[in-house]
C-alpha cells in the first residue's frame, strides 16, 4: 500500500489546467463581474497632499447629488487599522484630522453607480493645511523635519544582529571595500486591480464580502476584528483573483469601508480600484537602502559583511503587517545567500514617511538581498581580479556541510547549490564566453554576463503575510465516488484547483478529473493561512496529501472489509480498489463510496459513516530552502544606455515538483518581472512628496518585447516535508534583478561600472559613462 | 447629469440595443450593459491591453471608444470566438496545453490581439508574434508561453522561427 502511495502518477506530470476553460472563454468571473441588483458603487476622496492637517469637509453639495445614497468620513466610520502588538500607530480607514500620503482615503461616497459616485467625489470641499512633508529615510531616523505621527517615533523598527567573533574577524581580512545599494519603490500591478464587494443577507443577516485577497480567513478575521462582529456573522468569498504578488495579502481602508457602508444601507455595495488609485494605494514595496562593508581575503574569500539596513514604512504600518519590516529583517537573516560566510553584523531601521505604506511584493526581502549579496560577491571579484563564477566558488556552501547554520543563524536544509551555478553555466556556454566578449568589445558591443545564485526560504511556519503555519483539507468522497477537497489557500493564478487535484488524486486513486477543489469560501473551506510567501506548495500540498492518504486508509479498510482480504494486499488506481494480484476481485470506489453512505450496515465496525475528514498539515521545519541559479547575458547600447537582455537561463530546485509546468510558468512570469525591477519599474516622488508615477505610461511594465526567450532546467533535492516538496513562487523574482544588473555590470567593466541601483535606468547608464 | 441615447451595438453578431450615456465607455457598456464580462479593464489608460476587442476585425482598447462610437461596426469579444459552440478554438486549446495563462486576466485580450494577427499573417515567426503583443500586458506569465502557444497554431516549430 504505501508503495503505492509512492508510485505518483499525477504528482510530476505535465498536467493542464482545470481553470483554463473557464478563463479563456470568457466566463470567469473576477470582482468587478460581481453584480447584483441594486448594487451601488464607491469613489473615494483621496488626499491631494502627502501631509496636511484637516481643517473642514464641506460634503453638503455631494449629498445633495442625484443617486448619491450616502457620504462617509471617519467621524462616521471610525475604524483604525492597528495591530496594536507590533505597532505604535495605525491607519484610519477614512482620515482622521491629518493626511499622511497622497492617495490616502478621506471621504468615501455611495452612490447609484460609479459615474455619479465619481461626479459626486467632485462635489466634495477637505480644506487642508499642508504640512512640511517627510520623504527621505536619513531625515526621518533623525526625526527630521519632524515626526510623520506626533506621538510615535519615526523609526518604528530597529534591530541589530552580529555573529559571535565579527569584532575580530572584520578587521583582520586582508582587504575591505564599501558600497550603498538603493532600491527604488516599486509594487505588484496586478493586471486585475484591487477591489471589494459585500452584500447583507436579509434573511440571515449575515454579511457576504466578495474579496480579491489572497487570504480568505485573514480577511474574515480581520473584519469581524475590527467591525466588532462576530466571525460566523461574515462569509468571505474570493472570486477569480487576477494576479497578487502579495500586495493582496493585506486589509485595506477601502474594505472595511465597503463592508461598514453595505451594513449601514442594507444594500450590495462594491468598489473597484482604477489604475491610479492602484499606483497610489497598493502597497508600495522595495524602498531600501543598505549600506554595506565587506571583508574579504586575497582569493576572494568573503570574511564578514556589515549591513545597514534601512526601509522607508510610509506613512502607516500596512494591515496587519508592514513590508519595510518584513523587506529588511529578513533580508539580513539571509543575507549570506548560498555562501559561506563566517561573521556578519546588520543594524536595521524602518522609518515613517508621507508616502504610501509599504507591503509585500514577491519575494519581498529576497530581490533586495540578492541584489546586495551578489553586487558584493561581483566587487569582491572584480577586487581580487578573478572571475565572477570562480570566487562564487570558492565561497559556495558544499553539499557536505547540509544542515547549514549561515551567520545569522538561519538553518538551511539540503539544496544544490554549486550544482545549480555550474548546470546554467553550461546551459548558457560560459566557457567560451569571455573570448566571445573580448571580441565583441573590439566591435564596440559591450556585453555582459551576469550570475545570481540564490536562495529562497519557503513553506515558513510564520510568513510576513502573518498567515497561520499549517494548511487544512476537507476532503470528501462523494457518494459517486468523485472526490471534492475545500482549501483556505488563495490561489491569485498558480493553478491550484490542477496541482492540488494531481496530489490528491494519486493518494486516493481517482483520475485527477474526478476531483474538485475548492477554495476561497470561508463557509466551506477549513480554516487557512492562505496563500504567500511561497507556502501553498510545500504546506497545502502537504496537507492534501496528508488528506489523501488519510482517505486512502478508509478505502482501504473498507474495500479489505468488503473483498475479505488483508489491508496490506488491497491496491487502489484508475477508480478501483482490487486485491494485490486478484484483479478480478475488485470493487470500484464509486462501489465503495455508496456503501459508505447508504448500506451503512456492511461497514465495518468502529469505521465513521460516509467518507469525509479534515487533515491539517505543519510541516516539522519552521522553513525550507529552495534554490537556483540564473544568468543572463545582455548588450548595453553606450551610446543610449539601453540594455537588450539576450539569452537568459535559469536552472530551479524547488524539491521535487508537482507540475512542472506550473512551476515554468512561475519562473518565465518571475523573471520578467525582475526585467521590470532591474530596468523598467520605478514608483517616483517629486521633492513635495507628489507620486508622479501614477499611469501605466509613467510606470513602464515589460512587455512582449522586452523579454528574451529563457531556459530553465530543474534539479530536484527533496525538502524533509510532505512529498519532498519546496515553495517557489518566488524564487524566479529574487534570483532574476541581481543576474539582470551585474551582467551590466559585466558589460560595463572597461568603464569601470558597478551598478548599485535598482532599477538601473538607461539615463544612470549614460551618467556612468560619461564620468 | 448627461442623459441617455440609444445604440445598437453589434456583438459576436448579435445586435443589442442599449441606452447608454454618451461618455459611456464601450468597455463598460460591453461589460455592464451587454453582460459580456470576458472584456477585462485593467487600466483605463490605454495601456494594458487587457480590454482589448475586435472592431471590425481589428484589435481595439474597448476602454478608449466611447460606446456611442462603436455603432455600425462588427464588435468581437473573447466571448465570440467559439461562436456558440463548447469546444475551444484551435487557439484557446494551444493556449491550455502550453500553459499560456495563469490568473487569466489578460488572457481574453491576448486571444483577441492574436486572433488578429493570425489572420492576416498566418504564419507569423517569434519575433513577429511579440511585437504584435507588445500593446499587451501579462503580469504572470513572462509572455513565452503566450508564444509558444501562438506558434503552435501558426505551425511553426519553436526551432524554424528562432
Ligand atoms: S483597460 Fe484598456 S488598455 Fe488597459
Ligand atoms: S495571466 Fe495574469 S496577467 Fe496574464
Amino acid at each position: 500500500m504505501t508503495e503505492q502511495a509512492m508510485r505518483p502518477q499525477f504528482m510530476g506530470a505535465r498536467v493542464k489546467r482545470v481553470e483554463d476553460p473557464r478563463l479563456l472563454t470568457g466566463q470567469a468571473r473576477f470582482l468587478d463581474d460581481i453584480d447584483v441588483p441594486g448594487m451601488l458603487e464607491v469613489a473615494f476622496v483621496r488626499s491631494p497632499y502627502p501631509a496636511a492637517r484637516i481643517m473642514g469637509i464641506d460634503t453638503k453639495a455631494a449629498k445633495a447629488a442625484p443617486g448619491v445614497r450616502a457620504v462617509i468620513a471617519f467621524e462616521d466610520c471610525p475604524v483604525v487599522l492597528w495591530q496594536k502588538d507590533a505597532y505604535e500607530v495605525g491607519q484610519p480607514v477614512l482620515a482622521h484630522g491629518e493626511v499622511r500620503y497622497v492617495g490616502e482615503p478621506v471621504v468615501a461616497i455611495v452612490a447609484e453607480n460609479r459615474y455619479v459616485a465619481e461626479d459626486a467625489a467632485e462635489l466634495v470641499t477637505v480644506h487642508y493645511e499642508p504640512l512640511e512633508p517627510v520623504l527621505d529615510m536619513y531625515r526621518s531616523i533623525a526625526e527630521n523635519p519632524r515626526r510623520v505621527h506626533e506621538n510615535a517615533s519615526n523609526v518604528f523598527f530597529y534591530k541589530k544582529y552580529t555573529t559571535k567573533g565579527f569584532d575580530e574577524a572584520f578587521p583582520a581580512a586582508a582587504h575591505h571595500l564599501q558600497e550603498t545599494f538603493r532600491t527604488t519603490r516599486q509594487t505588484a500591478v496586478t493586471l486585475e486591480p484591487r477591489g471589494t464587494a459585500a452584500m447583507p443577507d436579509p434573511a440571515s443577516g449575515r454579511m457576504t464580502v466578495y474579496a480579491s485577497t489572497q487570504s480568505p480567513h485573514r480577511i474574515r478575521g480581520d473584519l469581524a476584528e475590527l467591525l466588532g462582529w462576530p466571525e460566523n456573522q461574515i462569509r468571505v468569498i474570493v472570486p477569480e483573483v487576477g494576479g497578487g504578488f502579495g500586495m493582496k495579502a493585506n486589509t485595506y481602508p477601502e474594505d472595511v469601508v465597503v463592508v461598514w457602508a453595505a451594513h449601514q444601507l442594507r444594500k450590495p455595495v462594491k468598489w473597484v480600484s482604477d489604475r491610479t488609485e492602484s499606483l497610489l494605494t497598493d502597497v508600495h514595496a522595495r524602498d531600501d537602502i543598505h549600506e554595506v562593508e565587506v571583508a574579504f581575503e586575497d582569493d576572494g574569500r568573503i570574511i564578514a559583511i556589515k549591513d545597514h539596513l534601512m526601509a522607508d514604512g510610509g506613512a502607516y504600518p500596512a494591515y496587519p503587517f508592514s513590508g519595510a519590516v518584513g523587506e529588511t529583517s529578513l533580508a539580513s537573516r539571509v543575507l549570506p545567500g548560498p555562501y559561506q560566510i563566517p561573521y556578519i553584523e546588520t543594524e536595521i531601521h524602518c522609518t515613517y514617511s508621507n508616502k504610501t505604506p509599504l507591503g509585500a511584493y514577491r519575494g519581498v526581502w529576497g530581490p533586495i538581498a540578492s541584489f546586495v549579496q551578489e553586487g558584493i560577491v561581483d566587487r569582491v571579484a572584480r577586487a581580487v581580479g578573478r572571475d565572477p563564477a570562480e570566487v562564487r566558488r570558492i565561497n559556495m556552501i558544499r553539499p557536505d556541510q547540509f544542515p547549514f547554520r549561515n551567520a545569522a543563524g538561519m538553518v538551511y536544509d539540503p539544496g544544490s547549490y554549486g550544482e545549480s551555478m555550474e548546470e546554467a553555466l553550461g546551459l548558457i556556454g560560459y566557457d567560451t564566453f569571455r573570448t566571445r566578449q573580448t571580441e565583441l568589445r573590439k566591435e564596440g558591443i559591450y556585453r555582459g554576463i551576469g550570475i545570481s545564485v540564490f536562495v529562497e526560504p519557503t513553506a515558513m511556519a510564520s510568513s510576513e503575510a502573518g498567515s497561520v503555519g499549517y494548511e487544512s483539507v476537507f476532503i470528501r468522497v462523494e457518494p459517486t465516488g468523485k472526490v471534492t477537497a475545500a482549501f483556505g489557500l488563495g490561489p491569485t493564478g498558480q493553478g491550484h484547483e490542477t496541482t492540488m487535484a494531481q496530489l490528491i488524486a494519486d493518494q486516493v486513486g481517482v483520475n485527477v478529473e474526478d476531483v474538485v477543489i475548492l477554495h476561497g469560501d470561508t463557509d466551506s473551506a477549513p480554516f487557512g493561512g492562505g496563500t504567500g510567501g511561497s507556502r501553498s506548495g510545500p504546506i497545502g500540498g502537504g496537507a492534501a496529501l496528508v488528506a489523501g492518504r488519510e482517505m486512502r486508509q478508509r478505502l482501504v479498510k473498507l474495500a479489505a472489509h468488503l473483498l475479505e482480504a488483508a489491508e496490506e494486499d488491497i491496491e487502489l488506481g484508475n477508480g478501483q480498489a482490487w486485491v494485490a494480484g486478484v484483479p478480478d476481485r475488485a470493487m470500484t470506489i464509486q462501489q465503495l463510496a455508496e456503501i459508505a453512505y447508504t448500506h451503512v450496515k456492511r461497514i465495518p465496525a468502529g469505521m465513521p459513516i460516509g467518507l469525509e475528514l479534515v487533515a491539517r498539515y505543519q510541516p516539522e521545519r519552521s522553513v525550507s530552502f529552495s534554490n537556483g541559479t540564473h544568468v543572463a547575458e545582455v548588450d548595453v547600447d553606450i551610446r543610449t544606455g539601453m540594455v537588450q537582455v539576450l539569452n537568459y537561463v535559469v536552472v530551479n530546485d524547488c524539491g521535487r515538483l508537482i507540475n512542472p509546468l506550473i512551476v515554468e510558468g512561475q519562473i518565465y512570469g518571475g523573471v520578467a518581472q525582475g526585467i521590470g525591477s532591474a530596468f523598467l519599474e520605478s514608483l517616483r516622488y517629486d521633492e513635495d512628496g507628489q507620486l508622479t508615477t501614477t499611469s501605466l505610461m509613467d510606470y513602464l511594465l515589460p512587455e512582449a518585447t522586452d523579454v528574451p526567450r529563457m531556459m530553465t532546467k530543474h534539479l530536484v533535492t527533496p525538502s524533509a516535508g510532505e512529498g519532498g516538496i519546496k515553495g517557489m513562487g518566488e524564487g524566479s523574482l529574487i534570483g532574476a534583478p541581481a543576474a539582470l544588473v551585474n551582467a551590466v555590470s559585466d558589460a560595463l567593466e572597461p568603464f569601470g561600472v558597478m551598478v548599485n541601483r535598482l532599477p538601473v535606468t538607461a539615463e544612470d547608464i549614460r551618467q556612468w559613462i560619461l564620468a | 447629469m448627461s442623459t441617455k441615447m440609444p445604440v445598437n451595438l453589434t456583438i459576436n453578431g448579435e445586435t443589442f440595443n442599449v441606452e447608454v450615456e454618451p461618455r459611456w465607455l464601450l468597455s463598460d457598456v460591453i461589460r455592464h450593459q451587454v453582460g459580456l464580462i470576458g472584456t477585462h479593464v485593467g487600466c483605463e489608460q490605454g495601456v494594458c491591453g487587457a480590454c482589448t476587442v475586435l472592431i471590425d476585425g481589428k484589435p481595439e482598447r474597448s476602454c478608449l471608444i466611447f460606446a456611442v462610437q462603436a455603432q455600425g461596426h462588427q464588435i468581437t469579444t473573447v466571448e465570440g470566438l467559439t461562436q456558440n459552440k463548447p469546444d475551444l478554438t484551435p487557439l484557446q486549446q494551444a493556449f491550455q496545453n502550453h500553459h499560456a495563462l495563469q490568473c487569466g486576466y489578460c488572457t481574453p485580450g491576448m486571444l483577441l490581439t492574436a486572433t488578429a494577427l493570425l489572420e492576416t499573417e498566418p504564419h507569423p515567426n517569434e519575433h513577429r508574434i511579440r511585437e504584435a503583443l507588445s500593446g499587451n500586458v501579462c503580469r504572470c506569465t513572462g509572455y513565452q508561453f503566450i508564444v509558444d502557444a501562438i506558434l503552435e497554431v501558426a505551425g511553426d516549430s519553436k526551432e524554424a522561427s528562432r
